[in-house]
């Protein structure tokens, strides 16, 4: 038997429970639970060494629900049920294609949003959508529920704004959008992303959504790429300028997955690439 | 907290085992407590599949999964018998297309197969059903006779 680290799993009944879990231990010590299929690989790394585990298996957040054409989407719902839900395909294509574009088939019927989120990875194949569909976070906490755009709650690599005691109930979408999600990778399946473009349009704004992720500590919203796209199908030529824009202002950092330099040239390929998939969608406006 | 005693049906047979930590993983109560040692381990770190099994009939990787944390649950692995249907044509097909090597991926490639004609059917596309298999390695390369015996599973759509 392989020795296991010593973490009491605390199973609560009901969202009170499992925040009063957390905050009675100090910052570090306690950790929610949802898929656990990152959270553990940290533990059994030596990385995070909580002393307490809350899983979230028994709340009643494993939702999916629709408000019109607002999607809700409970924190604790399998990613593998969220990219087989026929409508997120037609209202949220980028949100269905960075879903069924996580891990392997194995891996998204555990993994969520809410640990992606609260994860906070830097190549996180599910933020820059989050952010691209101007995604919010209900959170529920000892002082009560609040609301956080995804650009507030995801702070830098690994970290949120997640207060002690909080947990993420449910994350929604305003409106549907055209939309759009591209990624390169050392291997296509089941890796981990150099370079993650999503690319929304949202027809209320008429204006563009452009954000990266894995090439920074943190997914970034490109605002000047988004700007220059224009507010409606775009020409070539603005495009071009969307692309150039975030190959020059895009944070870079070079690590063992990919240089700086390759990440430069490729942030800008996959935007004209992204782009163009959304802009030549049906249901795109005219 | 001292977790209760943890209950799995697992291949048919209703288990009551005492004494499981919260940490401890669904690959090592099946090897190590169940003694079902067909499942197996390869990075324990959810990149190889070897370790797949079906918990409610889908597809988990059992190295990163707390026993615990599938209390309740139906879980399949390798060692099922002939009664699980889907399970057996997968081996068989398997078998029939000599899709393996050294044998040691195959239970967790056997699983994710079964699983995802669980949930897609035989009749599902090609690449779809490929596509699933992404997430489950063979170190001997031997994929093209794993993807006969996929080909002989699957069955054309009229």
């Amino acid at each position: 038997m392989r020795p296991v680290s010593g973490f009491d799993l605390v199973v609560p009944e009901t969202a009170e429970e499992a925040i009063a879990a957390l905050q009675t231990l100090g910052p570090g010590e306690a950790a929610p639970l949802a898929g656990g299929t990152d959270l553990l690989l940290d533990v059994d790394e030596g990385r995070l060494t909580p002393r307490r585990i809350v899983s979230l298996r028994r709340l009643p957040w494993r939702t999916l629900d629709w408000n019109g054409d607002s999607l809700t989407v409970g924190s604790t719902l399998p990613l593998r049920s969220l990219e087989d839900d026929p409508q997120v395909r037609v209202k949220y294509p980028g949100l269905y294609e960075a879903v069924r574009n996580v891990g392997s088939v194995a891996l998204r019927h555990r993994a969520t949003l809410g640990g992606n989120l609260v994860r906070a990875a830097p190549a996180s194949d599910l933020i820059p959508i989050l952010l691209a569909l101007d995604a919010e976070v209900d959170l529920v906490g000892p002082q009560g529920d609040r609301t956080v755009p995804v650009d507030r709650f995801v702070l830098a690599s690994r970290r949120t704004d997640l207060r002690p005691g909080e947990l993420v109930r449910s994350v929604r979408f305003p409106e549907p959008r055209p939309s759009d999600f591209l990624w390169q990778r050392v291997r296509p399946a089941n890796d981990i992303s150099q370079v993650v473009v999503a690319v929304a349009f949202s027809p209320s704004g008429r204006r563009w959504r452009v954000a990266v992720g894995g090439v920074s500590p943190r997914p970034t919203l490109l605002t000047e790429a988004a700007e220059a796209l224009g507010n409606g199908r775009p020409n070539a030529a603005a495009v071009r300028r969307a692309a150039e824009s975030a190959s020059a202002r895009a944070p870079f950092v070079t690590d063992r997955r990919a240089s700086e330099e390759y990440r430069r040239r490729l942030v800008g390929t996959l935007l004209e690439r992204t782009v163009a998939r959304v802009a030549g969608a049906k249901v795109f406006p005219a | 907290m001292t977790p209760r005693p943890l209950r799995l049906n697992v291949n048919g047979t209703a288990e009551e085992i005492p004494d499981v930590p919260g940490p401890e993983r669904l690959l090592d109560t099946l090897r190590w407590r169940l003694k079902l040692k067909g499942t197996k381990e390869g990075c324990r770190t959810g990149d190889c599949g070897a370790c797949t099994v079906l918990v409610d009939g889908r597809s988990c990787l059992s190295c990163l999964t707390l026993a615990h944390e599938v209390d309740g649950s139906t879980v399949t692995t390798i060692e099922v018998g002939a009664e699980e249907v889907l399970v057996a044509r997968v081996r068989a097909a398997f078998d029939t297309a000599g899709a393996l090597q050294c044998g040691y991926c195959t239970p967790g490639f056997v699983m994710a197969v079964a699983g995802l004609l669980g949930e897609r059917g035989t009749a599902a596309p090609r690449e779809e059903l490929l596509e699933g298999l992404g997430g489950n390695l063979c170190r001997c390369t031997g994929y093209a006779a794993i993807v006969r015996a996929v080909d002989l599973l699957r069955t054309e759509v009229p």
